[in-house]
């Protein structure tokens, strides 16, 4: 497929497929990539379209491009009159600290079960896998009455969230274990005859070594929080304040009190995805590495 | 093996700390005074004169020592409302100013929430608890909070005077088993015709409606596979949907006639309907694109207005023609909106969420509202004042709750079902080669669930 | 009972025994445990377990108008078995207590010393830093996601429903009757409801992961080119896709497709069509669209991983098919292939039980829907067994079905894995392709 030369083949012909050929790449590449961009730019082309009367229209519409391009929706997220910087400031909150404490405790389990050799841990890992094939919705109801115990639902529900995610992140251990595996544990042996304990081994060379596995996970640690609606929805309930971006947007289109906000969506959607995306960006080779080595080793 | 006991030891402790934390839920009633604590200070902090200070001072402090105060003696706390977002500005404002008429209570903090109403009944009967102490609702939620237990009756003082001063039909929504569970809010959640003047030249058929969207290229809306609409068509055509409850708010018995030669008419209307290439299936004026009929509520009249400009008009519901060439006008509910109180543990506090439910539904409130978002009022007084009388929407809508009947209770899972009815109209298996039969089994499978519903 | 007086003491007071013979941290960490443990029971634990055969017996009941809460049978169910982990872990706490002493007694009878506190202390930055790394992640999976499970098992097992809701109704035990309810036939059993759902799930899993598989790889392949320029330029355009949160995606996707949506409106503006195609609404239409939609959201991952595989494949093995007169095709079929199958065998896998449980797409896009009044309780004609469940849940409170739902959920998932992982070329043999 990727190589169509045939060795009988004359010169002439050959660079003539070849022409064709890239001709066609290019024109599968340019229709697929109009496929991949055309709900974004949708996105956001309905962002600028004004949802005040006077000037458009805020529900939804049949055309893509808007009359008149406007700011009032962007204008109108930053204008206070919905919780929308508190929503998106409680969002990049837990984004953050998820991102923090997940990579902390993956770090420990991957170094524990990678590295240490003790009774119980091929049950351990075990039991792990077999936790994660229950499905997470079931427990929401039992974990919302638990956090609540806590005072972490409602006004508390950013840190209830984050103790959530960060509480059970320890089972998402294989990619960062598959990349110590990788690291020889001569090193280690090495450091122990000259003396050093466990944890400094762990703190002075095996972290320092895991640069990309720990921007990896931090990545997608971070990127999880933004799309949270589900339980995120179920722990704030009732509570403006303390709702999340996705939680507090997906009112506006799913809502029939939010009667011709579509625009604004869009526009919130935007403010959204663009830290996401650039951070993503940035650091999408170590996205690439660690997705790849945590598919190979499953 | 020291190695295991320490391991388990430190998941010990973890449990340990858990454990002080439940213990005898002690964590949420501290949190609780301290939110008490910080009602207070926000009050003093408010209050202007010197006599009030020191009041709100001293209800703090009568709170910290006994929570039990007796009636509306100055208490303390927070009550929590939820209402529909347009409103939330509007009702904190009208609750300060009951604060500010009733010292008695001026104690109390409350803070409102935009917690929708088809969300509210939702999160109400997740957790009682959390929930809020006073919440707007529509009526077709009330039959499921009273028996989750998310309902207080309304306060004995005030029941006569509630139901003498708003219209039947929304006593009658409010009522479970002969108690009064809520305060009639609004009594303007049915449906009629929204329609553009330069599109449809005739709103009084159906068939024309249709024929006007299609020569202009443009849609109708209607949302069939919603329980709520989907009526309009089959007690127009004579079928009949009610349940009897019991005092708890169960459910007795099902009066269902869907299954029959009425059913079927309602049925072939609906999917006649549903081929048609102008036909959309929707109810929310904001999502719907090129349209020029609507089959919609108030709550959207500004949307309308905005869509329309100047060719806005509103309309009873249509007329429709059923297999046989008979001419039926559609039906459906008038619906109401009510306020709710949740059951108290502390009468002090329930006296007063009493008397701020009452008064957020009072005539004045129920006028206000109008005016602010152009909710019809439920206050008999309120609906004849001129502002209201003049109102195009209402003056629509006042025509078609002629014929539409005021609804009552149904079951949760009604709503869903029908849903299930519509959406077999909608994704082609009932379509106009149907046979008889096939629409008869499909509303007989859906009457027998209707009545399995209640015991 | 054996041992000398010191283990005898701790048979009763735990640690005492570690304490007398001077490793005091240790003792004292016993002791302090078993302290709380007492607390515990005393104070909050014992109640909750003595109620848990019925799960209360105290109804709610009013007092002139105010409401008195009787007992809360949610609660009861849970700190009920929370308080059976605790014995559990106190029990087994208290086992190795014993077996500690034994051993000190035994070392000590040998004539060496024990180890000194400090040394015992500084071994959990050394030879016993697992425990020390693990304690946390272990304990806060114990609370916040064993706990939960056993809990929403047990609820299988319960009346838990909307009639029965704390805290102002109790709800109990009744064994197995919600199994047959999902297994009877009936007018208004949900037996074919679940196996048509359960078979949709399937075959949904099935393309999902396998169409999104063989484009991602092709795209790949396609981007790897030596004649195509640009790559990293259309590697960031598919990548947005993972990249943009899905709630702001898809819903705008979703609406995209809507009968009455953009495409829609363009296609009958231009006069393509004269009727909106229903894409949501029809139920194979609507099932087709969303793996079309899905491969959307799915050939970026899979064209990510396959970039980074396609480089690890020895390029002397296409130098030397080249040799042999093979085309392009020949290669990919002999070579690429079984190459990529044999490496990402554990990575197809858990990508299809992943989306046996793929809830956002689904419920973003159709939240399950069209319904039909061939479906029971309310399931419909795009619904997984997980977003099915996730409706019972949230929008009908129906908690005992849920929760045997979710044991479903868990056991086709748990056969699928076990049955295949083992035949898998890459678990098998570790070493096949190198």
């Amino acid at each position: 497929m990727s190589n169509t030369d045939n060795k009988n083949d004359s010169n002439a012909s050959m660079s003539k497929r070849k022409k064709a050929d890239t001709t066609i790449s290019y024109i599968v590449l340019v229709l697929i990539s109009i496929v991949w961009l055309f709900p974004f730019v949708g996105l956001l082309l309905q962002s600028f379209r004004s949802y005040d009367p006077k000037v458009e229209y805020g529900g939804m519409v049949d055309y893509l491009i808007p009359k008149t391009f406007s700011l009032d929706n962007y204008r109108f997220l930053f204008s206070g009159e919905t919780n929308f910087i508190k929503w998106y400031g409680n969002t990049l909150v837990i984004a953050f600290f998820v991102a923090l404490f997940q990579t902390i405790v993956v770090l420990c389990v991957s170094y524990a079960l990678s590295r240490m050799r003790f009774k119980g841990r091929k049950l351990l890992m075990r039991f792990w896998l077999v936790l994660g094939m229950f499905p997470g919705f079931l427990t929401m109801i039992c974990l919302y009455f638990l956090l609540k115990q806590f005072g972490l639902t409602q006004a508390g529900a950013v840190p209830g969230l984050i103790l959530v995610a960060v509480a059970s992140s320890g089972m998402g251990y294989y990619v960062c274990k598959g990349y110590f595996d990788t690291i020889p544990r001569a090193l280690d042996e090495a450091a122990m005859i000259d003396g050093a304990s466990r944890a400094r081994i762990f703190f002075t060379m095996i972290i320092p070594m895991s640069k990309p596995i720990i921007i990896y996970t931090a990545l997608v640690a971070f990127m999880g929080p933004w799309c949270d609606y589900i339980f995120a929805s179920y722990i704030a309930f009732g509570h403006d304040e303390s709702y999340n971006v996705a939680v507090a947007m997906t009112r506006w289109v799913w809502t029939n009190d939010y009667q011709g906000y579509f625009t604004r969506f869009c526009a919130g959607g935007i403010l959204v995805a663009v830290p996401v995306t650039v951070l993503f960006m940035l650091l999408q080779n170590y996205y690439v590495e660690g997705v790849t080595g945590g598919a190979v080793k499953g | 093996m020291k190695k295991k006991a320490l391991s388990l030891l430190l998941a010990m402790t973890m449990v340990g700390t858990l454990m002080t934390g439940c213990g005898g839920s002690s964590t949420s009633d501290e949190s609780a005074d301290a939110t008490t604590e910080a009602a207070a200070e926000d009050t003093e902090e408010a209050a202007s004169d010197d006599a009030e200070d020191t009041e709100a001072a001293d209800s703090g402090e009568a709170e910290e020592e006994k929570p039990s105060a007796s009636v509306g003696d100055g208490s303390a706390g927070e009550i929590k409302v939820w209402v529909a977002d347009a409103v939330v500005d509007f009702t904190a404002k009208e609750a300060e100013q009951f604060l500010n008429d009733n010292p008695d209570y001026a104690g109390y903090k409350v803070t409102v929430e935009a917690v929708g109403e088809g969300d509210a009944a939702g999160n109400m009967i997740t957790d009682v608890e959390a929930g809020a102490d006073i919440y707007a609702f529509a009526q077709d939620q009330i039959s499921r909070l009273v028996s989750a237990g998310a309902l207080e009756t309304v306060n004995p003082d005030v029941i006569d005077a509630v139901k003498s001063e708003n219209d039947e039909g929304s006593i009658t929504a409010a009522t479970v088993g002969g108690e009064l569970y809520a305060y009639p809010l609004t009594s303007d959640n049915g449906y009629f015709l929204y329609y553009d003047k330069s599109v449809v030249t005739d709103p009084s058929s159906l068939e024309s409606i249709i024929a006007d969207c299609e020569a202009a290229g443009k849609n109708f809306y209607m949302e069939i596979n919603n329980g709520w609409y989907q009526t309009a068509f089959f007690f127009g055509a004579g079928c009949e949907l009610t349940y009897d409850t019991d005092d708890s708010g169960n459910f007795t018995k099902a009066n269902v006639t869907y299954a029959s030669d009425e059913g079927v008419a309602a049925m072939k209307a609906m999917i006649a309907l549903n081929e048609s290439s102008a036909f959309q299936n929707g109810s929310a004026m904001g999502e719907a694109t090129n349209v020029a009929a609507i089959v919609d509520g108030t709550w959207d009249s500004s949307t309308a207005q905005e869509v329309f400009g100047d060719n806005y008009a509103c309309a009873k519901l249509p007329t429709f023609k059923d297999g046989n060439g008979n001419e039926h006008q559609m039906s459906g509910f008038g619906g109401f909106k009510l306020l709710g109180v949740k059951p108290q543990t502390d009468d002090a506090k329930l006296a007063a969420c009493d008397a701020l439910a009452y008064y957020l539904a009072s005539e004045q409130v129920q006028l206000d509202r109008y005016k602010e978002v152009g909710w019809g009022p439920s206050n008999l007084k309120a609906q004849a004042s001129d502002d209201v009388k003049s109102d195009v929407a209402l003056t629509a809508l006042a025509e078609q709750l002629k014929y539409s009947i005021p609804q009552g209770q149904y079951p949760g899972d009604y709503w869903s079902l029908a849903t299930s009815l519509g959406d077999s109209i909608r994704n082609g298996e009932l379509t106009s080669s149907s046979s008889d039969d096939d629409i008869m089994a499909a509303l007989k499978q859906f009457q027998e669930t209707c009545e399995s519903y209640a015991q | 009972m054996k041992g000398d007086s010191k283990t005898k003491l701790s048979y009763l007071i735990m640690g005492m025994g570690q304490i007398l013979r001077g490793q005091w941290v240790k003792g004292i960490a016993f002791l302090m445990s078993e302290i709380l443990f007492i607390i515990y029971m005393v104070k909050f634990g014992g109640t909750y377990l003595s109620k848990l055969p019925t799960l209360g017996t105290v109804e709610t009941y009013k007092e002139g108008r105010k409401t008195i809460y009787g007992d809360n049978s949610f609660l009861i169910l849970l700190f009920g078995i929370l308080t059976i982990i605790v014995i559990v872990f106190f029990i087994l706490l208290w086992y190795l207590n014993i077996k500690d002493n034994l051993k000190q007694e035994e070392l000590l009878s040998q004539g060496k010393e024990l180890p000194s506190n400090k040394k015992l202390l500084s071994s959990l930055l050394d030879g016993n830093f697992d425990k020390t790394l693990l304690a946390l992640p272990v304990s806060g999976i114990f609370v916040f996601t064993v706990l939960p499970i056993i809990f929403m098992i047990c609820v299988a097992f319960t009346n838990y429903d909307k009639n029965h809701q704390a805290p102002t109704n109790l709800f109990t035990w009744v064994g197995l009757k919600n199994f047959k309810e999902l297994f009877s036939f009936g007018t208004h059993g949900m037996a074919s409801t679940f196996f048509q759902v359960l078979l949709w799930t399937l075959v949904w899993a099935f393309f999902a992961t396998f169409i999104d598989y063989f484009l991602g790889l092709a795209v790949a392949m396609l981007i790897n080119k030596k004649n195509v320029k640009y790559k990293k330029l259309w590697r960031t355009i598919l990548v947005l896709t993972i990249a943009v949160p899905q709630f702001v995606s898809l819903l705008y996707i979703m609406k995209l497709f809507a009968n009455d949506g953009l495409i829609n409106g363009y296609l009958m503006k231009w006069g393509l069509i004269s009727a909106p195609i229903q894409f949501w609404v029809d139920p194979m239409l609507a099932r087709v669209t969303i793996i079309i939609v899905n491969i959307w959201i799915g050939i970026p991952y899979m064209m990510l991983i396959a970039t980074g595989l396609l480089m690890n494949i020895p390029a002397d093995l296409y130098e030397s098919a080249r040799v042999d007169g093979a085309t392009g095709w020949q290669m990919f079929k002999s070579i690429t292939l079984p190459y990529m199958l044999f490496v990402t065998g554990p990575f197809l896998l858990t990508q299809f039980t992943n989306n046996l449980n793929n809830f956002n797409v689904i419920y973003l896009l159709t939240q399950g829907k069209p319904q039909s009044m061939k479906l029971a309780n309310n399931a419909g004609s795009t619904d997984l067994l997980v977003t099915w469940l996730y409706k019972m849940t949230v929008t009908d409170t129906n908690y005992k079905m849920a929760a045997v739902l979710g044991i479903m959920v868990f056991i086709i998932t748990a056969v699928i894995t076990m049955v295949v992982y083992n035949r898998l070329p890459s678990v098998k043999d570790e070493e096949g392709f190198q």
